[in-house]
């Protein structure tokens, strides 16, 4: 048995070596050079994207990639996959899988492709469609060669060239064409092509050669920002029949308040006097605001249906007042006509939401963003609404749509700006407490917790949870301390001030542990830092803190009677350039403890060379914040 | 010669099919104004009323169409529960047209204006439908203008033409006011009905014959049959005749139906819903004689599945792996060996495409020929091909864990199926759907409740799908004390069985590197280096972990004495077990033992101080236990500690012991040794 194995064997790689003429080199796994293979789910052998300008409403995209897969993670990199609607239409499309000695095994056309609606988990409904490839690979490695062929009836979601598309793919070789035969001018931009084996063939046709993979590491900046990306927009364009200009931001703003938002905001005499009645007598325009966005909130809910040009025309704002639900942009454009109606100019804004920070780009206009918010301008800096949450603080954009650049959408064109920056002393974590320690180590306190800005952002759930699962949430927060059990849970959540209020009464038998007479146990009770990033041999990526805070403890401790500190340390500080921290111990009346605590970490950029230090400083705040104290009997 | 007839049924039903006592569309000012569910204050939302009704409409050419309306009336009690205000229907798409449909979607919502009642409309700009795949469409709707305190109402109906009746779900997320379910079923078709016994709240229920007249016009025609479609009037003779049969009716009516809230631990909380099962199990003909049974008992079970062409119709000889398998086999005696080879064969072979079943999807000939198919594709292969040469191999189906554990007799009970091999009164169990599953260590997905093993048509009998064999995690940890108090030292470590399988999955395929980096995780100020695992691939041995570790934090020097946890990071740092009671149980689901032997060099010029209590800790009957030895033994501290699940499964009524019991392992494993200067 195991001889035919072998024959087996041979006899392919006899096969393959003879059946090799040099451009069947990318079908068999054998062959990719072991640099591109190191850190890669999948390799790219071979792409060849040819996108050929038709006329204003036309772009014909054909596409060739061979891609080989090295495991499950590898799979999605095959990019068997194409979406469709009334402006999309997939022309051709076929693959052809190979084995790992480059034999092809397996021909899927275009009908074989699962063909399924692309409505998302989030969503009602959306009106385009996908269709797949879906293979279950019988084993490790193989490729698979894809080839395309689409035609867009639109043209401003211009097919921009991304050779490298995630992490852990390495390309062997990668072309991007675009052929003019319309004629119409062009705008492009080279993002991180430095960094890359990137060449220039000629004006609109690039190669990539020998790409490797590129390893994840924790904190490193947003992937977009990291990897080549060569855009590319017309500056003529039809979007659905509407056509457009787009030179720079000023133009694209103009065109999308134009054609995308105008005749859109009409909203009922009711409801205008109704919100004019809201906010008779208000003279400040950011109080009306507040009202107005208080009413939108309690009158309306979120849901995503992704339908209309490009998914980019917001539903009719009378539309939104009749119904009460619409996505961001028919949230954003409502809001933004029911201020129109209590005289407060906003203005309809584009941006990257997410909690990573992802900029429009202001040098290179173009269909950009994912999602919609409403600035309101202020002279102390403008003011950003999110339309789409019912419980949000007016003008709180913290952990979503913070520090970060937007279009906005002005009559007279369009501009980008800068959302709010939420510096260490914005988000602001202060834990106080109150503890009552027993002989046996068993202590009852009072805690409060108050949380501002970014911080306010992850608390704020808090309250909406059943009493079970808040008692659950604080045993998992307070994970350090062992039987815990939560006496009373008070909150309160100051949207005006964007202030969140908790306290907790709680109690932990036997926190202190016992060892022979003595009671050992860790005055940081209630803000416990225990994560320490992860250890890499070498860096690769440069990293990045995307948001600053700072938390303050303060700790009373009342020893119980009869034991007295044995030893204990005292303080400790640590200072970088990413933050710093300090904690003390004094010694009050009454046999009492006073814990103090301060951590900042600052926001930044910095080279992969100063990891090993960052690691440094989170290790001693582990380290120093699992410091003991030791109690004896006082004799 | 036969009658060629023509039957027109036209059922005058006396049972409407609304529910007597609710009338849609009346909402009280009273219900608008509440402000939380009295029952439960903590609801984001609440079903005020829940209709379920099912029954059969018969028609000449489709015959019987089931029929289900639902109807529910919601209250939103915060902008948390305005999710209830959006309906997502999953209607499957059967061959040939036997398609499932919605139609009647009706819906409203209300709220409190200035003092009065305003309703707002569901129209069509609100609903949706699409083909979400070739198996399935998807019928979506959301209500308009919902804010926190409306109500919403809405009523639907779903046409199928299909006799099997879904579960009908009793409980929900949110909790409910009240609930009426009607189940009329025509005298024709025989159901079985069982209620959830997993169920924290178990509802009741009654049923009652409710006759029926059937006004029935029937026009014989004259006609012979072959003269084609018969024109109406032309030749037929028309009588009228008055028939009496009867739907049995299940009647449920529940108030105050708690929510249903997941619990850690449980496994799927799904299992512990309140429903009630309908399974079909004969149909009469009309004179109320038997004409085809399903499924009457565990034995009649097993016949009628294994009688299918997907499922018996498979474990024939295929002359399609004839020779692959000879090739494989050559020489080879021993049936389990044989056993295994095949195992490994098909695994090599056919990939799993991730769906369960009993019945083969594909089928076993193109299963091989195009390498991938379902659970019976794939376990089906392996019986067929070991039968094929002469192994006593069978069948074994069973009920995934997610699947829950039917109470009486019903197919649909079944949803898996594995391979036994029997030889010597020794019994393997084959499950080749996933990699590293081998020597009766099976998926956790099957250890569930237990298997129906079919030898054939007339025999088939139980066997216990749960665990016996122990598996064991046993480490060893040296520890050496520098003089800037940096610890450092080895960690090797043995794994059997399921703790075996379940580290092959997550590290088989990882690299080295990532793996110290996951291994690093959670322990602190550690650097782990000269990571070896040896076996990891291969499954029928236990895995030897070992590494060098150096940790800079587990020891904290405080006046002139050293203290630190003998257990270092291997400390159990919290008890997992939060609530402080449970309504499910706790479900190991394994019998495991974790063993620590742990080795400390004393650091030269520090003497004992004192050191942790040995103990021994037992739950109910040993079920659980847990010892701690420690002794000094010259310049060496020794400590062994040791976990044992015998029992994996902590009833709800011993929760509050066993999570003290866990308490008392977290706070010993944190216990301090102590060292003093000299």
């Amino acid at each position: 048995m195991p001889q035919l194995k072998l024959t087996l064997v041979s006899f392919f790689l006899f096969v393959s070596v003879f059946s090799f003429s040099q451009s069947d080199d990318v079908y068999s796994a054998f062959l990719v050079p072991i640099e591109l293979k190191e850190k890669a789910n999948a390799v790219v052998r071979f792409q060849k994207q040819t996108v050929e300008i038709l006329s204003l409403d036309k772009i014909k995209v054909t596409n060739k990639r061979i891609t080989t897969v090295y495991n499950k993670s590898g799979k999605r990199h095959v990019n068997a996959v194409a979406y469709y609607d009334g402006t999309r239409d997939i022309q051709e499309m076929q693959a052809l899988i190979y084995d790992e000695f480059g034999e092809e095994i397996k021909k899927v056309k275009k009908r074989d492709f699962v063909d399924v609606s692309a409505v998302s988990d989030f969503s009602i409904y959306e009106d385009d469609r996908v269709k797949y490839l879906d293979h279950i690979p019988l084993k490790y490695p193989y490729t698979v060669e894809y080839t395309s062929e689409i035609v867009y009836n639109s043209t401003a979601f211009f097919p921009n060239w991304y050779p490298i598309d995630g992490y852990y793919v390495g390309i062997q070789h990668s072309d991007y064409e675009i052929i003019n035969t319309a004629g119409i001018e062009l705008k492009t931009k080279k993002e991180n092509f430095g960094n890359y084996n990137i060449k220039e063939i000629s004006e609109y046709h690039f190669v990539a050669d020998n790409i490797e993979g590129i390893k994840y590491e924790a904190y490193t900046p947003d992937f977009q920002n990291m990897i080549p990306h060569y855009k590319v927009a017309l500056k003529k364009f039809e979007m659905v029949g509407v056509e457009g200009i787009n030179n720079d931001w000023n133009d694209f703003g103009k065109w999308m308040y134009d054609e995308l938002l105008t005749g859109t905001d009409f909203i009922p005499e009711e409801t205008k006097s109704h919100v004019k009645q809201l906010t008779a007598g208000v003279d400040d325009k950011i109080e009306r605001a507040k009202i107005v966005y208080k009413y939108m909130q309690d009158k309306t809910r979120y849901i995503s249906i992704q339908v209309g040009i490009g998914g980019w025309k917001p539903m009719l704002a009378n539309d939104v007042d009749k119904l009460g639900y619409a996505d961001c942009k028919g949230l954003t454009n409502y809001t933004k006509a029911l201020l129109e109606a209590v005289d407060v100019p906003s203005y309809y804004t584009l941006v990257y939401g997410g909690r990573s920070l992802r900029d429009i780009d202001s040098e290179f206009s173009s269909t950009q963003g994912n999602h919609a918010i409403l600035c309101v301008p202020n002279e102390g800096g403008n003011i950003f609404l999110e339309c789409t949450s019912q419980t949000n603080p007016f003008g709180f954009t913290a952990g979503f749509t913070d520090d970060r650049k937007v279009l906005l959408v002005k009559p007279e064109g369009g501009e980008i700006v800068h959302t709010k920056i939420y510096g260490a002393d914005d988000s602001v974590q202060k834990t106080t407490a109150n503890i009552q320690m027993d002989a046996t180590g068993s202590f009852t306190a009072d805690v409060s917790i108050e949380t501002t800005g970014f911080q306010y952002s992850i608390h704020e759930g808090i309250e909406i949870k059943t009493e079970r699962d808040q008692q659950l949430y604080y045993k998992d927060y307070w994970d350090n301390i062992n039987n815990l059990t939560i006496d009373n849970i008070k909150i309160e959540n100051n949207k005006d001030e964007v202030l969140y209020s908790e306290n907790v009464k709680l109690s932990s038998v036997n926190y202190a542990s016992k060892s022979g007479t003595r009671l050992i146990f860790q005055p940081n009770i209630f803000n416990k830092v225990t994560n320490i990033p992860p250890r890499y041999t070498s860096r690769k990526l440069e990293f990045k803190i995307d948001r600053a805070f700072k938390d303050t403890d303060e700790f009373i401790i009342q020893l119980p009677e009869g034991l007295k500190v044995e030893a204990m340390t005292d303080s400790k500080e640590v200072k970088t350039k990413f933050g710093s921290y300090k904690f003390k111990l004094e010694a009050l009346e009454d046999n009492k403890l006073k814990y103090t605590r301060t951590y900042i970490l600052l926001k930044g950029n910095y080279p992969k060379e100063d990891y090993k230090a960052f690691r440094t400083f989170r290790k001693q705040i582990v380290k120093h914040d699992k410091s003991k104290i030791i109690l004896v009997k006082n004799l | 010669m036969k009658h060629f007839l023509i039957i027109i049924l036209s059922i005058i039903t006396l049972n409407s099919i609304n529910c007597q006592d609710y009338k849609f569309g009346e909402i009280s000012k009273l219900e608008l104004q509440e402000k939380y569910y009295p029952m439960d204050s903590a609801a984001n939302a609440a079903i005020l009323y829940r209709n379920e009704n099912i029954s059969f409409e018969f028609s000449q050419n489709n015959g019987f169409t089931q029929l289900k309306e639902i109807i529910m009336k919601i209250k939103i009690y915060n902008k948390e529960g305005l999710d209830w205000a959006n309906e997502k229907i999953i209607l499957y798409q059967g061959r040939s047209g036997n398609n499932i449909s919605i139609k009647g979607i009706k819906g409203y919502t209300y709220n409190l204006e200035e003092g009065k009642i305003k309703k707002d409309k569901l129209k069509n700009e609100g609903i949706f439908t699409e083909k979400a795949t070739n198996l399935y469409s998807i019928s979506s709707f959301t209500l308009p203008n919902v804010k926190a305190g409306s109500i919403v109402e809405y009523r639907y109906v779903i046409r199928s033409p299909f006799i099997q009746i879904d579960d009908v779900e009793l409980q929900f997320s949110i909790p409910v006011k009240k609930l009426d379910v009607n189940i009329f079923t025509p005298q024709f078709y025989n159901y079985k009905k069982l209620l959830n016994p997993k169920a924290f709240y178990t509802p009741s229920y009654i049923e009652k014959k409710i006759y029926k007249t059937i006004s029935m016009t029937q026009r014989v025609s004259n006609n012979s049959p072959k003269s084609g479609v018969n024109q109406l009037g032309n030749g037929s003779t028309i009588s009228k005749n008055k028939i009496t049969y009867f739907d049995n009716k299940i009647v449920l009516s529940e108030e105050n139906i708690p929510s249903l809230r997941a619990e850690s631990f449980a496994g799927s909380i799904n299992n512990y819903k309140a429903k009630l099962s309908l399974e079909l199990e004969a149909k009469l003909s009309i004179e109320g004689y038997l004409e085809k049974s399903y499924a009457t008992s565990w034995e009649k079970v097993a016949k009628t599945i294994y009688e299918s062409p997907d499922f018996g119709g498979q474990l024939g000889d295929f002359s399609i792996y004839k020779d692959d398998l000879e090739a494989i086999l050559a020489g080879v005696t021993d049936d389990f060996e044989k056993a295994f080879l095949v195992e490994n064969f098909v695994k090599s072979r056919v990939k799993w495409n991730g769906s369960y079943g009993k019945y083969a999807q594909k089928g076993i000939r193109l299963a091989y020929k195009e390498h991938d198919g379902n659970v019976a594709d794939i376990n089906l292969m392996v019986v067929s091909m070991l039968r094929s040469q002469g192994v006593n191999a069978n069948p074994v189906i069973l009920s995934t864990r997610n699947n829950g554990t039917p109470l009486f007799p019903t197919r649909e009970g079944f949803n898996y199926v594995i391979c036994s091999v029997e030889n010597d009164g020794e019994m393997l169990l084959i499950d080749a759907t996933e990699q590293y599953s081998t020597n009766n260590v099976l998926p956790k997905r099957v250890l569930n409740w237990q298997g129906r093993l079919i030898e054939n048509e007339k025999v088939s009998r139980w066997i216990n799908m749960k665990p016996s064999k122990n598996s064991v995690e046993s480490t060893m940890l040296n520890v050496t004390i520098d003089d800037d108090f940096t610890v450092s030292g080895k960690v090797v470590k043995h794994l059997t069985n399921y703790i075996a399988y379940s580290y092959r999955n997550k590290y088989a395929s990882m690299t080295n590197e990532d793996h110290i980096k996951s291994l690093e995780k959670d322990k602190g100020a550690i650097e782990i280096n000269e990571l070896s695992i040896d076996n990891v691939k291969n499954a029928t041995h236990p895995i030897k972990v070992s590494y060098e570790y150096e940790l800079s934090d587990g020891i904290e020097e405080v006046g002139d004495k050293i203290y630190f946890s003998p257990m270092l990071f291997f400390a159990t740092k919290e008890n997992p077990f939060k609530l402080e009671e449970r309504q499910y149980p706790i479900d190991f689901v394994i019998p495991y033992s974790e063993k620590y032997m742990v080795n400390i060099k004393l650091p030269e010029g520090y003497t004992v101080e004192s050191l942790p209590n040995s103990e021994g800790l037992e739950f109910k009957d040993a079920n659980v236990k847990f010892t701690y030895l420690i002794q000094q033994n010259g310049d060496f501290l020794q400590l062994k500690a040791q976990l044992d699940i015998v029992n994996p499964l902590i009833l709800p009524k011993d929760y509050k012991d066993f999570k003290a019991f866990y308490s008392k392992i977290v706070e010993k494993q944190a216990e301090q040794i102590v060292l003093n200067k000299v």
